[in-house]
C-alpha cells in the first residue's frame, strides 16, 4: 500500500512571489495543519489534516462514516470554522462562504416557490449578473444536465435525481473556482446515482473546475476523482494520498468502461481494505 | 396453447385473464380510500345526523322547557329574524372588523418578530423567555384592566383580541422559520447571498406556506375571544346581541349567535386555505 505523506503548505511561503504563483497556479484550496473539535475538544472530527488541493481536478474525500470528510467541506466551504490551523484560498483565509466555493448538498437545496430556472438562475441574481445573461446561462447549465424541458417546473414536481440535477445547475451557473458536492447523490437509489455519475463525468469533460467531492462510495471516488484522499476515522487525519494514475487522465462517459480497466481492481481492492482496517479498527 | 392464440388477444385488455375482484371494503378499513362523491354523502349524513340528534334532544324536552332548547329549524329561522328585523348585519360586520384588525395588528408584530428571532439566535435569547412567559397569562384575566385603561371603548376589545393571539402566533411563526431547512439557508451562503438576502428572499418564502397555516390556526382562537372581548360593555357585536338576549332568556338568539360565529369561522378558514393556494401553488403540486 502506497501511503503519501500529504505536501505540507507550510513549505510555501505565501508572501514570496514563488509562494502566490504556486497557489494560484497549482492548489487554489491549502488545508494547513487543520484541527477542528466539538463539544468543547470532547470530539475531534480532524486533527492536524494538511492539504493541497489541485486545481481542475477532481479530488475525492473519502473514509468511513464521521471521518470528518464532511467537516472538511463545510470548512473549506466557510460554513464552519477550524479550531487549530488554517484554511486557505489563494493564499487568503477563508473567513466565510462566497459564490467562488459553490456547494452542492446531500440534502434537497431547491428553493421550493421558485421555477428550475429561477432556481439556477438564483446565485447569478445574487452577483448581479444582468437578467439576459442569467437566463442565456441558466438555459446552458439545463441543458448540460438535461433538464431544458423543466425549466418552468417547480421541484416539487421533480425526482429526487432531477432535484440535485438542478443543484448542480445552480452551483455551477455560479461559477465558483471551486465546485463542493457534499455526498450530492447519497439520498438517491443505485441507478439515479450511476445515471448522475456519468453525467458528472460529462460536466467535468465540458466545464473545467476543481472539484471537491465527499463520498462513502468507493466505486464513485474512483470513477469520478483524479485524486482521492482517504480519512481515518476519529480523529479524522489522511490515511492515503492516491492519484489515480491508471486512468492516465482519461474520463470514461459510461462506467462500465471503467471497470475493464487495468489497474482498477487493483484500486477499489485496496480502498476496501483500508476501508475495513477502519471500519474494524484493526491491520490485517 | 399456440402462439398465435396470446397473439389474437392481445388487443383485449388483460390478455384474457379474468378481472381481479379485490375484497370488498370494510367501512372501518385502515388506510382505506373513499372515493369523492363518498365523501360528499358521508359529510352531508354527518351534517343531517348532527342536525337530527339536536332536534331530537329539542322534541323530547318537556313542553315547559322547550324554550331553552330551541330546536335547529327555530335557531336557523332566528337568524333569518335577526338579519331581516333586527338590523343583524352591521353587529356581524363589526365583529369581522374588530377579529381581522386585530389579528391584522398582532401578525404586523409578530412575523417580524418571529422572523427576527428564527434568524437571529442572539434575538431570541433576547424576546423569548419574555413572550414565551406571557403565552401563559390568560387575555380574559386583562379585561378588567383594558376597562380601566381604555374604558368600554372599541380600543379595550381590539387590545384584548391581540393579546390573545400575538403571544402564541410569535410562539407559532418563530417555529415555522426555525423549521426552514438549515441546508437551504447554507446553499444561499455558498452563492454569497447576504443576510438581508437570506432573511427576505430565502428565510422567509421558505416559512411563508407554515407561517400562513399558523396563522389560519391562530385566527380561530381570535374567533374564541371574540364573545369575550363583546361581552364586557360592548353596544354592538355579535357578543353584544348574545349578551343582550341572555338578560331575556332569548335562547334561541344566543344560539344563533354562537352558529353565525361557527359559520364566520368556517368562512375565514376557507379564505386562508385559498390564499395558500393562491401565493403558494407550489406547495399543492404533486409529481
Amino acid at each position: 500500500m502506497k501511503l503519501v505523506e500529504p505536501r505540507h503548505p507550510a513549505a510555501f511561503d505565501n508572501n514570496s512571489i514563488a509562494g502566490q504563483s504556486y497557489n494560484q497556479l497549482e492548489a487554489p484550496i491549502c488545508v494547513d495543519r487543520v484541527t477542528k473539535e466539538y463539544l468543547g475538544g470532547r470530539r475531534t472530527a480532524l486533527d492536524a489534516v494538511s492539504v493541497d488541493i489541485n486545481a481542475n481536478q477532481v479530488t475525492a474525500l473519502i473514509g468511513p462514516s464521521g471521518c470528518g470528510k464532511t467537516t472538511l467541506l463545510r470548512l473549506i466551504a466557510g460554513l464552519e470554522y477550524p479550531t487549530y490551523g488554517d484554511v486557505k484560498m489563494h493564499g487568503k483565509s477563508i473567513r466565510g462562504p462566497g459564490p467562488e466555493r459553490g456547494m452542492v448538498f446531500q440534502a434537497y437545496t431547491s428553493f421550493p416557490w421558485l421555477t428550475v430556472a429561477e432556481n439556477v438562475a438564483r446565485g447569478m441574481k445574487i452577483q448581479g449578473v444582468p437578467k439576459k445573461e442569467q437566463q442565456e446561462r441558466a438555459e446552458h447549465f439545463l441543458r448540460l444536465v438535461h433538464l431544458e424541458e423543466f425549466a418552468r417546473s417547480y421541484p416539487i414536481e421533480l425526482s429526487g435525481g432531477m432535484k440535485q440535477r438542478v443543484a448542480i445547475a445552480r452551483a455551477l451557473a455560479q461559477n465558483p473556482e471551486v465546485l463542493l458536492l457534499d455526498e450530492p447523490f447519497g439520498a438517491l437509489d443505485a441507478q439515479v446515482t450511476w445515471e448522475m455519475e456519468e453525467m458528472v463525468v460529462e460536466i467535468i469533460e465540458r466545464e473545467a473546475k476543481t472539484i471537491i467531492l465527499v463520498t462513502h462510495d468507493i466505486q464513485e471516488a474512483i470513477y469520478l476523482a483524479d485524486r482521492i484522499i482517504f480519512f481515518t476515522r476519529q480523529p479524522g487525519r489522511i490515511k492515503a494520498d492516491l492519484q489515480m494514475d491508471f486512468k492516465n487522465g482519461r474520463r470514461f462517459l459510461k462506467k462500465e468502461d471503467l471497470l475493464a480497466e487495468p489497474g482498477y481492481l487493483d484500486m477499489e481492492k485496496q480502498l476496501y481494505s483500508m476501508m475495513r482496517e477502519e471500519i474494524k479498527g484493526q491491520t490485517s | 396453447m399456440s402462439v398465435s392464440e396470446d397473439f389474437s388477444r392481445e388487443a383485449e385488455p388483460g390478455r384474457g385473464a379474468p378481472r381481479f375482484i379485490p375484497p370488498r371494503q370494510h367501512f372501518f378499513e385502515i388506510l382505506g380510500s373513499v372515493s369523492n362523491s363518498q365523501a360528499a354523502v358521508l359529510a352531508v349524513l354527518g351534517v343531517v345526523g348532527w342536525l337530527g340528534a339536536w332536534e331530537l334532544v329539542h322534541f323530547f324536552t318537556p313542553e315547559a322547557h322547550q324554550k331553552f332548547v330551541p330546536g335547529p329549524g327555530q335557531v336557523i329561522s332566528e337568524i333569518f329574524h335577526l338579519i331581516v328585523e333586527k338590523n343583524f348585519v352591521p353587529d356581524v360586520g363589526k365583529s369581522l372588523y374588530r377579529v381581522y384588525l386585530s389579528f391584522a395588528v398582532a401578525c404586523l408584530v409578530a412575523v417580524p418578530l418571529g422572523l427576527f428571532m428564527g434568524a437571529f439566535v442572539k434575538v431570541k435569547a433576547l424576546i423569548n423567555p419574555t413572550v414565551g412567559g406571557w403565552r401563559y397569562l390568560p387575555a380574559a384575566s386583562f379585561v378588567p384592566l383594558l376597562l380601566v385603561y381604555f374604558g368600554p371603548t372599541d380600543l379595550a376589545k381590539l387590545t384584548l383580541l391581540f393579546l390573545g393571539c400575538v403571544f402564541f402566533l410569535i410562539a407559532l411563526i418563530l417555529d415555522d422559520v426555525l423549521s426552514v431547512p438549515k441546508e437551504l439557508i447554507e446553499s444561499a451562503q455558498t452563492m454569497g447571498a447576504s443576510r438581508g438576502h437570506i432573511i427576505c428572499r430565502v428565510i422567509f418564502p421558505a416559512a411563508a406556506p407554515r407561517i400562513l397555516d399558523s396563522m389560519r390556526n391562530m385566527i380561530a382562537v381570535s374567533w374564541t375571544y371574540l364573545v369575550i372581548a363583546e361581552i364586557v360593555a360592548a353596544t354592538d357585536g355579535i357578543g353584544a346581541v348574545m349578551m343582550r338576549a341572555s338578560r331575556f332568556f332569548h335562547v334561541e338568539t344566543i344560539m344563533a349567535g354562537i352558529l353565525v360565529i361557527g359559520i364566520l369561522g368556517v368562512m375565514t378558514d376557507i379564505i386562508f386555505r385559498q390564499a395558500s393556494r393562491i401565493l403558494f401553488p407550489y406547495t399543492f403540486m404533486r409529481r
